[in-house]
């Protein structure tokens, strides 16, 4: 081939024109520039009124042809015709005669209304021996085309196979950038929404783990107090890419202010569930726990989309309880009403373990999974540790299983656990003068529970705020008043009980105004008034049936106590 | 267990615990003292609304007569119960020590 081109010296235009393609190897051109550049400069090395160039789509196993923007582009079987029997070859084909030639496809001709009469066919071949795509000249000026043009064409070929080459492995890599970045971005607003810190529930314990996966993953978590009680959430999208880390940032975001704006859990789930529905794409779905705790009754109830199994330990039993989801994943389907929510009574020392699919189905180097038997041995196991360790218990011993094998999915761990915390019990007599016995109980109890001396004034003046309320309140037949000390993690919880009253809800006794001048200023309403103001949480329950009062104190030390 | 007692004249030691079950007579007490009064609480280990009810009856009436009740020497859990209650703006508290 090399001796064919001395058949005919090259021009200087045409070795400008091969110098160009040559000198484009190096310049950022994008694909569709490129492919204009090459088809020029075929067109005018070889003299050809059209040209046209097909890439190989190796995947689909096509030749794909871009006629015009906007247009969708040809595409044909990679063995068709004679782009096919071309790029299977790999040998250049010179046709005279197109209509003679029965792998001549004319219905191109039939829609373009122009008329082929000779072409010649070139695999684009790079450096790496790799087929680029098919080179097409038609109609060379004034004749057909001779072995000289050929030769000229298979250098041609050469130089636009490696430009071709280079800008698709170019603009590959600049895609791959621009989306590694932006999963980046998205894995950074996933991570950003994640709760800085747990909230401080008395009388619980409730800690958080998330790890993300390196390329892909959505799972997310919350942890807050809202005025419903304690919001509890792990949600994880399906997909992989920065949609499913956007969607549950999303569902998150709806969760937080369906709740703050006052919604109920089976509210609250309906409507983010129907929104998502709307947004998400139509494959898309997200598995979610969502749940609400009162930590005055120890009532948790939550719907679960898909989410499972959760995870309850009866500390008692030393027993694990699994739960099902309630409901199907939320964003699949739009929903008008719901199953029952499922309601959990947590007993002393019971923990609620929302394990995302990362942990269970984390894989060591044999292909064996964690599992969930694992799960649960390490939390019978850490039964009597915070719960803070606990959880650091399970993601090293994750990782200890792993042994090094790669972690495929967002691994998010939320654990909740009721406070064990021994007790002590009293019986005092509904009268004034019991307040002796009332104070010399506390301090008691406080030496016996190992609470921290700095809480005993505020439980002494609860105690007696809240007896002698019952005292002058309660008419019922003068029986005793039940008062139970228990720790609580960094601090106490102090319970009061009267049988045969009415019903009085303390926490909702009206606010005394501070601000009035002394004239204005009387003694009533003072004593729960300062309870409320010096405990971190006070809750009242009334049992009909038995006529019973509970109220429910709770004080901790906070950061900013003295020593 | 409360105790108080006239130490000098315009002052008045209280010590112990001021609460529903002392608050009578630690009232009864307060209802014989008249004039600018100053009450030292360094010895108040204690006090509940009953005891603020006290306070606040025996300060109306001295302010009545162009008199009132000083408050000097509270410990810390004490003014915190005076400053929840608004009690430190009606009472004129003198820094502890």
């Amino acid at each position: 081939m090399t001796a064919a081109v001395s058949h005919r010296a090259l021009s200087a235009a045409d070795l400008e024109a091969i110098l160009d393609v040559t000198k484009a190897l190096a310049a950022p051109f994008d694909l569709t520039t490129m492919l204009g550049e090459v088809v020029a400069a075929a067109k005018q090395v070889l003299r050809a009124e059209r040209g046209s160039v097909w890439l190989y789509d190796e995947p689909h196993g096509e030749l794909v042809l871009e006629v015009a923007t906007g247009i969708a582009p040809v595409r044909v079987a990679w063995q068709s015709g004679l782009v096919g029997a071309c790029a299977t070859t790999r040998r250049i084909i010179n046709v005279p005669d197109c209509y003679a030639d029965p792998r001549f496809d004319r219905s191109v001709d039939k829609s373009t209304g122009y008329r082929t009469r000779c072409m010649l066919t070139l695999p684009l071949v790079d450096h790496k021996d790799v087929l680029v795509g098919v080179m097409q000249v038609l109609n060379k000026v004034n004749g057909v085309f001779d072995p000289d043009d050929e030769a000229l064409a298979t250098a041609l070929a050469a130089q636009c196979a490696v430009a071709l080459s280079r800008v698709r492995m170019t603009s590959a890599v600049i895609e791959g950038e621009r989306m590694r970045k932006a999963l980046e971005m998205a894995r950074e607003v996933q991570m950003s929404t994640l709760p800085a810190s747990m909230p401080a529930v008395p009388g619980y314990g409730v800690c958080a783990s998330f790890r993300p996966a390196e390329l892909t993953g959505g799972d997310i978590y919350d942890v807050a107090l809202v005025d419903q009680g304690l919001l509890l959430v792990l949600g994880d999208a399906t997909g992989h890419g920065i949609a499913p880390a956007l969607s549950v940032t999303q569902m998150q975001a709806m969760l937080r202010m369906a709740f703050r704006l006052g919604a109920d859990l089976d509210t609250a789930f309906l409507n983010v569930n129907n929104r998502l529905t709307d947004t998400l794409a139509e494959d898309r779905f997200i598995t979610a726990f969502i749940g609400v705790l009162d930590p005055g009754t120890h009532e948790l109830r939550f719907h679960s989309g898909g989410q499972g199994p959760i995870l309850r330990y009866r500390a008692a039993e030393r027993s694990f309880e699994r739960h099902r989801p309630t409901s199907f994943p939320l964003g699949a389907m739009p929903v008008s009403s719901l199953r029952a929510a499922t309601s959990l009574r947590l007993a002393r020392g019971d923990v609620l373990a929302l394990v995302s699919d990362g942990v269970y189905e984390q894989e060591n180097r044999a292909g064996e999974a964690f599992g969930e038997a694992r799960v649960c041995r390490i939390i019978d196991e850490g039964r009597d540790a915070p719960v803070a360790e606990l959880v650091d218990r399970l993601v090293a011993a994750v990782d200890a299983f792993a042994g090094g094998a790669p972690q495929s999915d967002d691994m998010t761990i939320v654990l909740l656990r009721r406070h064990e915390g021994a007790s002590v019990d009293g019986r005092f007599a509904r009268r004034t003068d019991a307040l002796a016995g009332l104070v010399a109980f506390s301090a008691d109890a406080f030496e016996r529970l190992a609470i921290d001396s700095r809480l005993l004034p505020r439980v002494d003046l609860a105690v007696e705020e809240l007896f002698t309320n019952m005292v002058k309140y309660g008419r019922g037949g003068g029986g005793a008043v039940e008062v139970r000390l228990a720790a609580i993690e960094g601090g106490i919880e102090v319970v009061l009980v009267d049988r045969d009253v009415e019903p009085f809800d303390v926490t909702r006794a009206p606010d005394v105004d501070i601000g009035r001048p002394i004239e204005q200023r009387e003694p009533g309403g003072l004593g729960l008034h300062l309870v409320r103001r010096m405990a971190d949480f006070v809750g009242y329950e009334y049992e009909p049936a038995s006529r019973e009062s509970r109220i429910t104190v709770r004080f901790t030390i906070a950061q900013g106590d003295p020593v | 267990m409360l105790s108080i007692e006239q130490a000098e004249p315009g002052i008045v030691v209280i010590a112990g615990r001021l609460d529903a079950a002392e608050a009578a007579s630690a009232q009864a007490f307060l209802d014989q003292v008249s004039g600018t009064v100053t009450l030292d609480c360094t010895g108040l280990d204690y006090i509940s609304s009953a005891g603020l009810g006290v306070l606040l009856k025996t300060q109306k009436r001295l302010l009545g007569a162009n008199g009132g009740l000083r408050l000097r020497g509270l410990k810390p859990h004490i003014v915190d119960v005076f400053t929840y209650s608004g009690f430190d703006r009606i009472f004129e508290i003198e820094a502890g020590h």
